[in-house]
């Protein structure tokens, strides 16, 4: 079956909450997910990803906009009507059945052979990596086998998509890095269209095409990983993707060259940043750590600042550095041939441009 | 939890919108108001209303009888004192058994003699202090000689039921106390605490909403009970449900059993409620979370332990003594007078009796699927289903269970000895009584059940293509298979042993082993009660047996499992 998309249009879903009376869920999202296009759903625990998910797969009913498997509108549909293949993050594994059993549940309601049960079940767990595992019970598995088995179970019914939610939470750090390398693998082998709901932003970002990023029930930013990185639209894309210094600036002057800024009490000159600012405005400014570069006191040129602390880690050096009101992150590549500043020193900073991205607005 | 309160409110709708559904639940609210409400509105009415007025007559009738109202202080204070008793000896035995560092064998004697009387009828400790106390008594008369012990009264009786019913603390405290920390109290000991010191402070403190739950169960089962008293209280120490069985069976005063039964309604209640809203509020809160690491116990001192452990053998050797008893005097011509063996008791209850074992096992044959089936449709209804009335369904589904039987079966006889429905003199009535009286254990066990599985496991399945139906038959339904083994064990076991609801229901047509005991014991036949009572610990063993084998087997097929089929 060849891959199809998934179209979120306008969709709203709101809870009746005890104290709050009702409360959006998620309010007015609307989302395309390519065939075989993996989607990543990010943002901060209670945002809306599991709801919104839970409406694609049809456990969940809008209360208002409609979703589109492919070109049918699938709105009003059972999620046994879906064809989907769902991944709980508890896995939701059935634990009066063995693993083939459970593998085989979708197959069997489906009604197929026993023969092909046979080997479709054979086929999916060699290629999850669990042959010689069907007599086992969930309970004998250890978590990371659990999750093979849940995405085994979810891939064999050969689902229109696929559907996460937070799979690898429940593991530890080192076989979440491998596992999702490995979920990333099999949706591409299998070329399948997929929808990844996460909080944990090295995640989505190793794993994702494209990123959407959630905020209070809303989408507030969609992209790759680089623009979001490189491009935020407002301070929360900014601080929740990477980590990220966050500025003030006035608006001197602004002409096709460039803009300046006062920062700190310091002239700044952003190349390239044709951005419609007026004179006069006051702007927030996202630096990342590495964007900014540190030398020595004294030098001529930069805005002056001192250490605050300093972790070394090797291939490079964390430094926590006092400039006017603000502390500043700044990260150092290489620190042991660029020189290691101790706490106390004064140094000067300099903002590279291709390192500062300007937000406009009062976006939060 | 938000969710529920959400998924309740937007739930319902599609609740409803399944006939399926629907038509369950309608069915069993007309069951539930058939068999609970029904019953205990026509007890109300009868104590209430005369001529279509509302009258407190009758209830003045009663009380101005010295002889009831003795009956009325004789009940709390009996209850009373059970519950101290009962409560400290229950603490005592599971201290023991969790704190003295036991080995295996110990604890299995311990558990055995604790479990016996809670599986027997209820008037098998009577029956033994009888022949133990009584005129020709074993102990009293042929071992001490003396002449004129009095067997009946409220000494007897309070030994009796506390002999009868500590079981009940000792289940309630043990979990409690095994839930303790030992880590807690070695950092008591750290700060450098003395031993009794600890336990004053950390220990016992600990286990106080335990000890109050305790001794509210054990005051409920006192007051409730009803055999213990007809026994061994006598004329001298009348209590309640004593004297509403003689009212009604004695004097045919079906209005005046009702009013006493009533008046016991009333402290019945007030514990009730105690232990529902104030108790069980306060249990969870107490005990520490996941245990530490292994710590040697070190709370009880040596010197402590061989006389705690030495009072618990005791008693555990009284209660072995008085099934041991129970047996020689089912193979002997009389006990006290003639100790030559002989089978005639048991050839008696194979061939007069044998009415009794007929109909008992068809009416427990019967009320067991049916309750099993009550209690697993109720208890998922309630716990998974969202519907208007939820609560109130799991709340009077309980109601039955929580009176004393003395309450439910004189509502039972009147409600149903008049059009429109009279089941007096049938089975029906009798399975009723069972069914709705004993199945909350199995409601509980299939809520308990239903609460560790993830409603995605559920959603996982339906993910995969099932729908409602087949969902319900491939994964709840197995998955709740232990709570129904659970729920038809006790029924099936209740049906065997209680007496005190259904002892005001039985007649010519329909009887049961634990009447036929009784008649025999007023008659002083007293070889083929004690052959009958063999007889039912016989059968009750097996079945648990056969049951704790299902429950093992489904829940080695990676099943939740039930604590226990007996508690609760
Ligand atoms: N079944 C529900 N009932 C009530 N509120 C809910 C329910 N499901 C989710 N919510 C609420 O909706 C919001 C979004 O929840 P969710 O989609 O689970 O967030 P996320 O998965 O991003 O952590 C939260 O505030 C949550 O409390
Ligand atoms: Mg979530």
């Amino acid at each position: 079956m060849s891959a199809a998309g998934i179209r979120v249009d306008g969709v709203s879903k709101r809870f009746a909450h005890r104290v709050k009376g009702e409360v959006y869920a998620v309010r007015d999202v609307s989302l395309t997910v390519q065939p075989a296009e993996l989607l990543t759903l990010l943002g901060p625990s209670g945002c809306g990803k599991t709801t919104t998910l839970r409406m694609i797969a049809g456990f969940e009913q809008p209360d208002a906009g409609r979703i589109f498997i492919g070109e049918q509108d699938v709105t009003g549909f059972m999620a046994n009507q879906r064809n989907i293949g769902f991944v709980f993050q508890n896995y939701a594994l059935f634990p009066h059945l063995s693993v083939f059993e459970n593998v085989a549940y979708g197959l069997r309601v489906k009604r197929q052979p026993e023969a092909e049960v046979a080997r479709a079940v054979g086929e999916v767990l060699a290629l999850v990596g669990l042959q010689g595992y069907d007599r086992q019970f969930p309970n004998q598995l250890s978590g990371g086998e659990q999750q093979r088995v849940a995405l085994a179970r979810a891939i064999v019914i050969r689902p229109r998509v696929l559907l996460f939610d937070e799979p690898l939470s429940n593991l530890d750090a080192k076989l979440r890095v491998h596992m999702r390398d490995e979920l990333r693998d099999l949706q591409k082998r299998l070329s399948i269209t997929a929808v990844y709901v996460t909080h944990d932003q090295e995640e989505a970002m190793a794993i994702s095409d494209r990123i959407a990023v959630m905020h209070q029930g809303a989408i507030v930013q969609e992209g790759t990983a680089e623009d979001l990185y490189r491009r935020p639209a407002s301070e929360f894309v900014a601080q929740f993707i990477g980590r990220t210094n966050l500025l003030t600036g006035r608006v001197l002057s602004a002409d096709p060259g460039g803009v300046e800024l006062e920062v700190a009490g310091q002239r700044l000159h952003l190349a390239g940043e044709t951005a419609r600012v007026t004179v006069g405005e006051t702007v927030r400014l996202v630096v990342r750590p590495e964007g900014i570069e540190l030398a020595p006191g004294g030098s001529a040129t930069g805005i002056p600042g001192m250490i605050v602390s300093r972790t070394f880690l090797g291939e490079k050096a964390e430094y926590q550095v006092r400039m006017g009101k603000d502390v500043l992150q700044v990260t150092s590549y290489n620190p042991v041939q660029r020189g290691i500043f101790p706490p106390g020193q004064a140094v000067m900073l300099h903002f590279p441009s291709h390192g500062i991205q300007l937000l406009l607005g009062s976006t939060a | 939890m938000t969710s529920i309160a959400a998924t309740a409110t937007s739930g319902w709708r599609r609740t409803l919108r399944d006939p399926g559904l629907s038509a369950t639940i309608l069915i069993l609210w007309a069951f539930l108001a058939l068999f609970i409400l029904f019953p205990l509105a026509k007890l109300l009415a009868r104590t209430f209303f005369e001529d279509g007025q509302i009258t407190l007559a009758n209830l003045a009738a009663i009380l101005r009888d010295a002889n009831h109202r003795q009956a009325f202080w004789n009940s709390l204070l009996l209850a009373a004192l059970v519950g101290i008793s009962g409560t400290v000896l229950g603490f005592l035995y599971a201290f023991t058994a969790v704190r003295a560092n036991l080995s295996r064998a110990w604890t299995t004697i311990l558990d055995a003699a604790s479990l016996l009387p809670l599986i027997s009828p209820p008037f098998t400790t009577a029956i033994a202090m009888i022949f133990s106390f009584g005129p020709r008594g074993l102990i009293t008369y042929r071992l001490l000689g003396i002449k004129g012990f009095t067997v009946y009264g409220l000494h007897t009786t309070l030994f009796s039921e506390t002999l009868t019913y500590f079981p009940i603390a000792y289940l309630t405290l043990k979990p409690i106390l095994a839930a303790i920390d030992p880590n807690v109290e070695d950092m008591a000991f750290s700060l450098g605490s003395s031993r009794w010191r600890v336990f004053r402070t950390v220990t016992l403190p600990l286990a106080v909403p335990g000890l109050a739950n305790a001794f509210l169960l054990l005051f409920a089962a006192s007051l409730a009970d009803f055999a213990t008293p007809l026994i061994l209280a006598g004329n001298s120490f009348p209590v309640l449900p004593t004297q509403a069985y003689l009212q009604i069976t004695g004097l045919f005063d079906l209005k005046g059993g009702a009013v006493l039964s009533f008046v016991l309604l009333v402290p019945a209640l007030v514990v009730y409620l105690l232990q529902r809203y104030w108790v069980s509020r306060r249990y969870y809160v107490t005990i520490t979370g996941k245990a530490g690491a292994q710590t040697a116990i070190k709370s009880l001192a040596p010197w402590a332990r061989a006389p705690l452990l030495g009072l618990c053998l005791l008693v555990a050797g009284v209660t072995l003594y008085f099934y041991a008893l129970l047996f020689y005097a089912s193979i002997v011509v009389a006990l006290g007078a003639n100790h030559a063996w002989t089978w005639h008791h048991y050839q008696v209850v194979f061939t007069e009796g044998l009415k009794a074992i007929h109909d008992t096992l068809i009416i427990a044959g019967a009320g067991m699927p049916l309750g099993g089936l009550y209690g697993i449709l109720l208890g998922y209804l309630v716990a998974k289903k969202a519907f208007p009335g939820r609560q109130t369904m799991e709340i009077i589904s309980m109601v039955n269970y929580s009176l004393p039987g003395t309450i439910v079966g004189i509502a039972y006889l009147i409600a149903f000895n008049d059009p429109p429905l009279v089941l007096t003199g049938t089975a029906l009535i009798i399975v009723a009584c069972y069914v709705f009286r004993y199945s909350p254990t199995g409601i509980r066990a299939t809520v308990a059940l239903l609460q560790q599985i993830d409603p995605s496991i559920e959603e996982a399945s339906q993910g995969l293509g099932a729908g409602s139906g087949t969902t319900f038959r491939r994964i709840t339904l197995p998955l709740v298979l232990p709570a129904f083994f659970a729920g038809l064990g006790v029924v099936f076991i209740r049906s065997m042993t209680a007496i005190s609801a259904t002892i005001f229901l039985v007649s010519i047509n329909w009887t049961l082993i634990t009447v036929r005991i009784l008649e025999n014991m007023t008659e002083l036949s007293l070889g083929p009660a004690a052959a009958f009572s063999v007889l039912v610990v016989l059968i009750v063993f097996v079945v648990i047996v056969a049951i704790s084998g299902l429950l093992r087997r489904f829940r080695a097929a990676g099943a939740v499992e039930v604590t226990s089929i007996l508690g609760g």
